[in-house]
């Protein structure tokens, strides 16, 4: 059977690649790998900046409410004029009861 | 950094950067546009003939050649200095052809469908003064499955070892000869019956 000698064959290609295909290619890619870079520096600015505010607004409230603001928290005045003050006291949550025992040492009462 | 530079050339003209020093390069942030460019300079054109007999059109070859190079970049932290530079390019190149193709055959077909349509590219592609064998070993290799022409072209064309078409493709040593085996019989076949 006849049989093709496909190793003796020369390994060039019937293409053509264009002149300066790869010195254009190179500059494409270079360029569009310095707009990345660019976007990525510019991206992480401004979570940096983002990262700062929150801190900076975070310790800002930690002064201005030592409690976080995240409870309800109940008013001591209002608590202290209560005729009843175990009914309050009854009606008020785990959480509550932690906060007005701060406060009740925190104003000595 | 400039120092090195003038040592890339050697006195054949050739490149002689090793893999390793581009390798660092590229994974310094400072360093990666000189770490394209060595990459660019050193395997840019293996790599667009690898594309190139994958997706055979020049534009194809452009585009996944293009997107080879973003994913270097990309994907940089990825690449491990166990296996050769060389043949983590080529991984990412033989992905970016099939992707090409897979994007080209749709959603109801596979790859391995484009043959047809691949080899008829072969023809329009061709250079008007090139080899009438040269073309229809090309439209042999157009109607392969694609695992078969992948291994065929990394082993034929850039000479590369089973091992490391292994780290390239993926499949066992056995897998990748027996895919050879087959894709040349396919190809000598085809040439026969269509060689004046």
């Amino acid at each position: 059977m006849k049989e093709f000698d496909l190793e003796g064959l020369s390994r060039e290609m019937p293409y053509r690649m264009p002149e300066h295909f790869l010195d254009d290619m190179t500059e494409r890619v270079v360029s569009q790998i310095a707009g990345q870079q660019r976007k990525q520096h510019k991206e992480r600015r401004i979570v940096a900046l983002f990262a700062s505010a929150a801190s900076v607004a975070a310790v800002a409230l930690l002064f201005l409410h030592p409690f976080g603001g995240g409870f309800d928290i109940p008013d001591y005045e209002s608590i202290s004029q209560c005729a009843s003050i175990d009914e309050v006291f009854q009606n008020m949550t785990a959480d509550e009861l932690d906060v007005y025992s701060l406060m009740s040492n925190y104003y000595g009462n | 950094m400039k120092r090195d530079e003038s040592s890339i050339v050697n006195s054949q003209g050739s490149l002689s950067v090793s893999d390793e020093s581009i390798a660092r390069l590229l994974c310094d942030d400072n360093h990666v546009e000189e770490a394209v460019r060595l990459i660019m300079k050193k395997y840019g054109e293996p790599l667009y003939w690898h594309i190139r007999r994958m997706v055979v059109a020049h534009d194809d070859a452009e585009d996944a050649l293009q997107e080879t190079m973003i994913n270097v970049y990309k994907y940089r932290s990825t690449y491990s200095n166990e296996y050769p530079l060389s043949s983590w390019l080529y991984k990412i190149a033989t992905n970016e052809s099939l992707k090409l193709l897979k994007n080209r055959s749709g959603f109801m077909m596979s790859v391995d469908d484009l043959g047809d349509s691949l080899k008829e590219s072969v023809r329009e592609e061709a250079a008007p003064d090139a080899d009438e064998t040269l073309i229809l070993l090309q439209e042999a290799i157009a109607l392969l499955p694609a695992k078969q022409k992948m291994v065929f072209n990394l082993r034929y064309y850039d000479d590369k070892s089973y091992e490391e078409i292994h780290q390239i493709v993926g499949d066992s040593v056995n897998t990748l000869k027996t895919n050879y085996h087959y894709a040349v019989q396919k190809i000598k076949d085809y040439i026969l019956e269509h060689q004046l």
